[in-house]
């Protein structure tokens, strides 16, 4: 139904960039007018309206007058920061808790570094750098909710 | 005056309370009405916690958005399980009792009684609501309730009008909630109640336990620097330790009796006007309408397209 360009395999450019695995903007449906003209405006549309929707039917809510004399009853801070303020929290050395957080960026340091021989690019053929990502997520997500629970459950999230 | 009068009357309802019906709980908001002008602690803690130490959830429902000048419903849960039974002030068995209290934002206020609606009527039967103090009717308070009948407790609650209060305006408003079963831990003065736990002020060994007093307990503990000491146990907590045993400063001398706890939690809701909504409805159409205008177009260009062969 919509507009494909076939490629031009005559080329000899086009395929020896088709043999490197690059090219593929040469052929099928023409980014300009089809895309850029017609489909973007929709999805741009869309998204405005999405949140101009929002913005009426729930709209941002003030809080509590700032009061710099009234701690919050349960400290926490920003969301993305609850995995390093569990460590910060169950360690019970406050220097050791620092030093623990400087693993993180030097962990993500060493992501480059792992498995950098691997000639894969696919995941799931490059099993350390897969164990090293799934074992970081895993042990993120652990943290994060133990930092919203009681001190006393937070290491076993109340499960035993 | 009014503050005096009703001082003056919860007191009399205290002493006729204590006499007529001593098993009655604890479960006074007017304590908390006395003590604080304002029941939110600047940290957001209600201060109901303040004597109901226990931790225990409440769940609170509330329409996600009202109109101006309507009338909603919250729904306030104070789940527990059926059939638990606390000790009274006498040291009896007494079932629980609830209360809760709701702090609207302001201007919100308890529907008047000629604009509650049949069903509102059914589920606020024997319940009856009191505003937290003359200034403040946008904080409604219910309670003490037999808790056995009134697990969910449904607030009638009247939202202002933008349109003849100025100060009102549409918005996300925050609505606190607290809810409480069973009867507090320490009262306002500080004393401990009989549902709390007791512990040893003192190291040392326990030489004597006699009774006291209207059925409390004396133990008197043997201490190395300051002599004997006596503590008083009310009558309710059973006592978990026996004459001869060594205890240290802080050691429960008592098991725990409570089973009951506040919690609190807060929610939102969104004071919504017509108007807004109904714009909205209209940009939702004009934004489809220039969405399904744009499909149509390329549609037809594509047309040219493939006339010139692309």
């Amino acid at each position: 139904m919509s507009t494909l360009k076939k490629p031009d395999l005559s080329d000899p450019k086009l395929r020896a960039k088709l043999s490197k695995g690059m090219g593929h903007n040469y052929y099928g449906e023409p980014a300009w007018p089809n895309d850029l003209l017609y489909i973007f405006p929709v999805v741009i549309l869309g998204t405005i309206a999405c949140v101009v929707g929002l913005a009426v039917l729930d709209p941002a809510f003030l809080g509590d007058k700032a009061n710099p004399f009234a701690t919050p009853l349960e400290i926490l801070p920003e969301w993305y920061l609850y995995p390093v303020f569990q460590i910060l929290r169950v360690v019970p050395n406050k220097l050791l808790g620092i030093a623990l957080q400087t693993l993180i960026p030097l962990g993500l340091m060493l992501i480059p570094f792992i498995e950098n021989v691997n000639k894969f690019s696919n995941p799931f053929r490059r099993p350390i750098a897969m164990g090293f990502f799934l074992f970081g997520t895993v042990l993120t997500i652990y943290l994060g909710i133990g930092a919203c629970l009681p001190i006393d459950k937070s290491l076993t999230l109340g499960l035993f | 005056m009014r503050r005096i009068l009703t001082f003056f009357l919860g007191s009399l309802l205290l002493g006729l309370s204590l006499i007529i019906s001593p098993s009655t709980t604890w479960a006074y908001p007017f304590w908390a009405q006395q003590n604080y002008e304002n029941p939110r602690e600047a940290t957001g803690k209600l201060v109901c916690a303040n004597c109901h130490l226990a931790k225990m959830t409440t769940q609170v429902e509330v329409p996600q958005s009202v109109g101006a000048d309507s009338v909603f419903t919250a729904n306030v849960k104070i789940p527990y399980k059926p059939g638990t039974e606390e000790i009274g002030a006498d040291g009896s068995k007494v079932p629980l009792q609830v209360g809760a209290v709701v702090m609207l934002p302001d201007g919100f206020k308890l529907a008047p009684q000629d604009r509650w609606s049949e069903k509102i009527k059914e589920e606020t039967q024997g319940v009856y609501f009191t505003q937290y103090s003359e200034e403040k009717d946008n904080i409604i308070l219910v309670g003490p309730l037999p808790g056995d009948q009134n697990k969910e407790i449904v607030f009638p609650i009247l939202s202002p009008d933008p349109a003849t209060n100025k100060d009102i305006h549409f918005g996300k408003y925050s609505i606190n909630v607290g809810g409480n079963r069973g009867r507090g831990q320490v009262y306002p003065t500080g004393e401990k109640s009989n549902n709390s736990l007791f512990t040893a002020q003192k190291s040392g060994t326990i030489s004597l336990i006699e009774p006291g007093e209207d059925g409390s307990t004396n133990i008197t503990i043997e201490t190395k620097e300051e002599g004997q000491i006596i503590e008083t146990i009310p009558v309710g907590p059973a006592l978990i330790v026996k004459e001869g045993d060594q205890i240290e400063a802080g050691a429960p001398l008592t098991n725990d009796p409570n089973v009951g706890g506040f919690g609190q939690l807060d929610t939102e809701v969104v004071l919504q006007s017509p108007a807004r909504v109904l714009g909205l409805i209209a940009f939702f159409a004009g934004v489809a309408l220039t969405q399904i205008l744009l499909v149509l177009k390329k549609k037809q260009v594509e047309k040219v397209q493939a006339a010139n062969g692309i």
